[in-house]
């Protein structure tokens, strides 16, 4: 048990700012996304296994609280996946750019590419959303949640 | 600065990071195009069983998928484990750890690998 202790306390008490900040991102954005990976892999092979619970693990996506599962998971495969490349070229072709002050500019930039992908894709897929509560609204009320 | 070349001999843990590395260059355009074209341009309210069956139906698509199958989840699964390893500091709990999370990775991938393959090969044959 010390070792979950000592390192979650190492975790939330180092002061590294940007590059701790990121680090600590990269590994929620990272977990986040097995966990709907996972998920998503079993409910997907339902199509083939289980077609009656296939449609019903569908008709789950469409409710609220997954599209705001969604809208989150999105934002964290963008931002693992711009981060991840940052680490790779950092550390393959621009090693000088670990220094300190160069990557915390880098994760800076890393946060703004991430939300330049994320606030239209957010904003699209909110959209959809609206528009099928409005064309049918038959398909919210059957998840009980209206 | 002087550098100097050092060779270092390949062991699984060097492979497994090398895997990491790689699978996730791959991966930056697999699953973008994947999450842009599900998630955002098509979207959930659109899918049900008629449009997945349409999408198995194409060569490509079922290789992309079968190539996000396989480079997603590993890099996942070994991530978790990479992550693992900073609060499981005794080498014997984490090679059973390590272990546990292989059998897992293969459990899950050949049920949806197992399915992916099927179900395209069902539609094939009704069409």
């Amino acid at each position: 048990m010390s070792n979950l202790k000592n390192t979650l306390v190492g975790y939330a008490t180092y002061r590294g700012r940007e590059g701790h900040y990121s680090f600590l991102l990269h590994r929620l954005t990272g977990l986040g996304t097995l966990l709907f990976l996972t998920i998503h892999i079993v409910d997907m092979a339902w199509f083939y296994w289980a077609p009656d619970m296939f449609e019903e693990a569908l008709r789950l996506y469409r409710s609220w609280p997954f599209l705001i599962g969604e809208i989150a998971l999105i934002f964290a495969v963008y931002f693992h996946g711009i981060n991840g490349l940052r680490i790779a070229i950092v550390d393959m072709f621009a090693p000088s750019k670990w220094a300190i002050a160069a990557e915390r500019n880098a994760v800076r930039w890393t946060l703004v590419g991430s939300l330049i992908l994320w606030i239209p894709s957010a904003w699209m897929m909110l959209s959809h959303a609206v528009e099928a509560s409005k064309g049918a609204a038959h398909l919210l009320t059957n998840l009980g949640i209206f | 600065m002087a550098t100097r070349e050092v060779k270092i001999s390949q062991n699984y843990e060097t492979i497994a990071w090398k895997w990491m590395r790689y699978s996730a260059i791959l991966l930056i355009p697999l699953v973008f195009g994947h999450v842009l074209m599900q998630d955002v341009l098509v979207g959930v309210y659109q899918m049900d069983s008629a449009y997945v069956a349409k999408r198995l139906s194409s060569w490509f698509f079922q290789a992309y998928d079968i190539a996000l199958l396989g480079f997603a989840f590993a890099h996942g699964v070994n991530g978790l484990r990479q992550v693992l390893r900073d609060f499981i500091h005794n080498p014997k709990v984490f090679r059973v750890v390590s272990i546990v999370l292989f059998i897992f990775w293969l459990a899950i991938t050949i049920y949806g690998g197992v399915a992916l393959v099927m179900a395209t090969q069902a539609r094939l044959a009704s069409l």
